[in-house]
């Protein structure tokens, strides 16, 4: 009956085929792992032009400066890269974490507890309180304005968890080492070249059995090899000056473990279908509810941990803490670095690059001495530029049809 | 042949509207019905009743003699019910491995946080996508990406995956080439061969005398004629579809 047999069928990937176009090929290799080459390159013009008005935006005391400057909101940009990742949106982060850290600030410094257990009360009252909001939000109130809800009770909440003098001051506590330590940078390079080794060991593991038409030597050679000139340059120059910030060192660990979970596990697999087609996703079994849960969970703690790494850098907590462009900024740096705003893609590394590139417009432009119009000139125009990229890829084509 | 899910009395109403009544049928492993009906005579009800994603309002289902509760989605296909929704349902952002095992991954112990076991699955995919004569240029392509007939081949596909006990496919073939109508009609013959039950809903009549054992006629949300493979011809099917004969249902059981 059946046409064929199974056993004589051609392999079901053809090695090579015929010339596409062009635009097909481009647009077929930014839906993959290419996506990051946009963000990249914006990122080294805006460098370029800041560096050729003054050189001492590239030297390594600047770029260490920078490391520091970009970590809470990359920290946060993580958060929201999970969320925006299942489909969601979220608002109240920055406000959330201003108020886990004023709760672990309470309880190192008014309360004389290690700065470990302080660390756990801010890290677990903002995944409760993340979690919160996703209930809500499974129940049927849109994320944005659940979270739009929530950014205004998270601001009541800080002047309730603050004491009566509405600030704490954390100088000469523990808590003050989280920003203050600095890794040296002999081990930061020990540290970086461990690092690569152990992604070389695992991009190897996991693609010596995959069937593809590619070489080894390009799908694992070529991506360690330049994984390890980037991260061991990018440590020694960072570290050259003054050693690494333990702050940047907690991102880079954040951001590992989170590319883990979402390239290599069934987690991070079904949080991606439960924001590329929820029906489907639901359909097929996942739990799709505890899935957004889940997402909100790992916001709540990068929240939490952004915030607490503000306020040790600002030696105190205050009704001021998570106001600002930080929200805003971690929200368009995630869309920046390429997580799409209707949901099912993205990466961990998009919440660095976008932090990366929107830190790095705010920094030349403190650097230069510009007036802030130019920064808000200039991320804007990133921030429309990268969605209007995405815009292009969600529908394939440049252009949108006529209607 | 073993009762592998018999319904009793099976009632929906979406509103004021009756959308099926009192149906009452039995699937047999290694058997293959066609499910018929003009529309509106209650075929996607049926399947969604099956498929878990609605509610009956009365009636039983029994899978294996057992009296079961169709909760969602989820207790259906822990059930062993694998449903080919018309629509396709696939992730357009996720590629065809992970389509064809979503949400029956294969991973790694605990302790690596669920690792997905990547090289067995592409393997396990290029085996079912080849015996299904889909072509790939890379198991890596977001499906978003690929034409009609190979997402066609994947939503499928995914029905070999595991193995269910039954298959209900939705309008397979509705938009599907000549080349590939006859592969889907090969795999539900496959399906068969392995002792699967399988449901067919198609508007298409040469599909359901081509490969269909028994044939059920809904109209009007009520179960109006059963033929048995050989014992009928075209006319028999239109005029229990349309009711233009009533009487002439002599295969009613």
């Amino acid at each position: 009956m059946s046409a064929h047999e199974p056993g004589l069928m051609a392999p079901s990937v053809e090695a090579s085929v015929a010339r596409r176009p062009l635009g097909t090929r481009v647009s077929d290799a930014m839906s993959g792992g290419f996506r990051v080459v946009p963000v990249v390159i914006s990122l080294i013009v805006i460098w370029l032009i800041f560096y050729s008005q003054n050189p001492a935006y590239l030297s390594p005391e600047n770029l260490s400066n920078l490391s520091l400057q970009i970590v809470t909101t990359a920290m946060l940009a993580l958060g929201v890269v999970f969320v925006l990742i299942v489909g969601e949106i979220d608002l109240s982060g920055a406000a959330l974490g201003a108020v886990c850290a004023t709760m672990a600030a309470s309880v190192a410094v008014n309360m004389g507890q290690s700065i470990w257990v302080a660390l756990a009360v801010g890290i677990l009252a903002g995944m409760a309180i993340a979690g919160l909001e996703a209930l809500i939000i499974i129940f049927g109130v849109p994320s944005l304005i659940t979270t739009l809800g929530g950014m205004t009770a998270m601001m009541g909440l800080l002047l309730v968890v603050l004491p009566e003098e509405f600030s704490i001051s954390i100088g000469g506590n523990p808590y003050e080492q989280i920003a203050a330590t600095q890794i040296p940078a002999s081990t930061s390079i020990m540290l970086a070249i461990a690092a690569s080794v152990i992604y070389a060991l695992g991009r190897w593991s996991s693609q010596r059995k995959l069937v593809s038409e590619v070489s080894m030597l390009r799908r694992v050679v070529l991506p360690s090899v330049l994984v390890a000139v980037v991260v061991i340059g990018v440590v020694t120059v960072v570290s050259s000056s003054s050693g690494l910030a333990l702050p940047v060192a907690i991102l880079i660990l954040m951001l590992v473990i989170s590319s883990y979970f979402l390239t290599q596990t069934r987690y991070g697999s079904h949080l991606f279908a439960v924001g590329g087609n929820r029906q489907a996703a639901a359909r097929a079994g996942i739990p799709v509810g505890r899935m957004i849960i889940f997402s909100f969970l790992i916001l709540g703690a990068c929240a939490a941990m952004a915030g607490i790494v503000d306020a040790s850098r600002l030696l105190m907590v205050s009704p001021s803490s998570g106001t600002g462009s930080l929200m805003l900024d971690a929200i368009a740096a995630a869309v920046v670095g390429g997580t799409s705003l209707f949901g099912g893609r993205g990466t961990a590394w998009a919440a660095l690059l976008g932090a990366l590139v929107i830190g790095s417009i705010n920094n030349g432009v403190e650097l230069l001495g510009l007036s802030t119009e130019v920064q808000n000139f200039a991320t804007a125009g990133v921030l429309i530029f990268a969605v209007a990229v995405d815009v292009v890829l969600t529908r394939g084509r440049l252009l949108p049809l006529r209607l | 042949m073993a009762d592998l899910v018999s319904i009793t009395g099976l009632t929906k109403y979406y509103g004021g509207v009756r959308a099926l009544s009192q149906v009452d049928l039995t699937l047999h492993q290694g058997e293959v019905v066609a499910l018929v009906g003009d529309n509106g005579a209650g075929k996607s009800t049926l399947v969604k009743l099956l498929a878990g994603t609605e509610r009956a309002d009365a009636g039983e289902i029994k899978v294996e003699g057992q009296s079961v509760k169709m909760e969602s989605s989820r207790s259906a296909v822990a059930l062993g019910i694998h449903t080919v929704y018309q629509d396709l349902s696939l992730c357009d952002n996720l590629d065809a491995v992970r389509n064809l095992f979503l949400g029956q991954e294969q991973y790694s112990g605990i302790w690596t946080g669920r690792r997905l076991r990547r090289a067995d699955m592409e393997a396990e995919t290029q085996r079912i996508l080849g015996s299904l004569s889909v072509k790939l240029r890379s198991l890596n392509t977001p499906v978003g990406r690929l034409s009609g007939g190979q997402r066609q081949g994947i939503a499928i596909g995914r029905a070999l995956v595991t193995r269910p006990k039954l298959v209900l496919l939705d309008e397979p073939t509705a938009a599907l080439g000549v080349t590939q109508r006859a592969e889907v009609l090969a795999l539900i013959r496959r399906l068969k061969e392995q002792q699967c039950g399988v449901m067919v809903i198609s508007h298409d009549l040469r599909d359901v005398q081509e490969v269909a054992d028994r044939v059920v006629v809904l109209r009007l949300g009520e179960k109006v004629a059963e033929f048995t493979a050989g014992q009928y011809n075209s006319q028999d099917l239109v005029g229990a579809i349309t009711g233009a004969h009533e009487t002439a249902s002599g295969g009613v059981a």
